[in-house]
């Protein structure tokens, strides 16, 4: 089970493992961008991640962070999730995408990271920002890696507690 | 002229025993090409924890390879929710790859070798094609170590693997490889 939780805070990051500011594609301040690598949730709103994006070395960078309105989630193998992971392998792959989750059977959300423009491009028809609201956010460096694409065509999660692609059952 | 078989001798099947310098038993060497987006791979990675179809191919621009794809993609559907992958490799460029694969709506990872430079090592040049130079039609089953569980020539088409085959070659490694293949019941 991961244990690499993320979360868009508005209070400081403490003891995040690393953590940047986040601002609106118009320049406005949108919280901080906290990750934690440990067993307990860090905040209350905190969904677990895949840990391999997570590089407190990463450059700045373009998220799509999709997240449900309050109250409201998706089983994880519900058919609208199954196809935006088909389309997440189908077109051309971002510098990382993972989904977010917090427990074993739902699906709560997604984040997808793009550097390069043909990847930013892609940002704004992001397959899971179809089944919740996007947000396109700016990311300072010092939390956001890359991730190799997923060989394919998997789109089963390798333990229903792990984010998918993460492709490992270790 | 035919061989007949002797009694207890095992029915023939498409499986091969060797394939150019591959054979059944050993491992395919870790190289490391350009994917379809241009990005450089090594065939251990996409392999990871899981059997694998490995496929060699000639080109987009063969009808063999056209209708074999279609049965690819008919596995497709099954390996996407069976933790099973596939990789096919050719001599074309990335660019063409990535055009063969968004034309087919394939979701796996296409390797490029145009330089021929595996397809040496490997001993898979299809020495009959003086145009184009490309591999020898080939498909491989392997485990996460690169060891080669089955393999197919597919020179003739009737040589290569059927979706049945590759069904019965990749339930075979999964049930070496999850040690929970009888399901835990109470």
């Amino acid at each position: 089970m991961s244990r690499c939780w993320l979360a868009l805070i508005e209070e400081p990051a403490r003891a995040a493992d690393a953590a940047a500011p986040a601002f609106t594609l118009d320049g406005r301040p949108a919280g901080t961008l906290a990750a934690w690598r440990q067993r307990a949730k860090p905040v209350r709103y905190a969904l677990r991640v895949d840990e391999r994006m997570i590089d407190p070395a990463g450059s700045p960078a373009l998220i799509s962070l999709v997240l449900p309105p309050p109250g409201v989630r998706l089983p994880f193998d519900d058919l609208t999730v199954q196809q935006a992971r088909r389309r997440v392998l189908t077109g051309p792959f971002p510098d990382a995408v993972s989904t977010l989750l917090r427990d074993d059977s739902h699906f709560e959300g997604a984040i997808t990271i793009a550097r390069s423009p043909a990847d930013k491009r892609w940002l704004t028809d992001d397959p899971f920002g179809r089944i919740f609201p996007a947000r396109i956010l700016a990311v300072d460096g010092g939390i956001l890696g890359s991730t190799a694409a997923p060989t394919g065509p998997t789109i089963e999660r390798y333990g229903s507690g792990n984010p998918w692609p993460w492709d490992l059952f270790s | 002229m035919t061989t007949a078989l002797t009694p207890g001798q095992a029915t023939p099947t498409a499986r091969e025993r060797a394939i150019g310098g591959l054979e059944v038993g050993g491992e395919l060497p870790d190289f490391e090409l350009l994917d379809h987006a241009g990005n450089r791979r090594r065939l251990s990675a996409l392999v990871g924890g899981d059997p694998t179809v490995v496929q060699f191919f000639r080109g987009w621009w063969c009808p063999k390879e056209q209708a074999f794809f279609r049965r690819l993609l008919v596995l497709q559907d099954d390996a996407e929710v069976a933790y099973s992958r596939i990789v096919s490799i050719s001599v074309d460029p990335s660019e063409v790859n990535a055009a063969l694969r968004a034309g087919l709506g394939a979701r796996w990872t296409f390797l490029s070798d145009p330089d021929r430079d595996v397809l040496s090592q490997l001993g898979l040049r299809e020495t009959t094609d003086t145009l184009h130079h490309p591999y020898v039609p080939a498909v491989f089953v392997t485990d996460p170590e690169l060891r080669i569980h089955s393999a197919y020539n597919g020179y003739w088409y009737w040589g290569r693997p059927t979706h049945g085959e590759l069904v019965h070659d990749l339930r075979e490694l999964t049930r070496t490889l999850r040690p929970d293949w009888d399901a835990p019941t109470p």
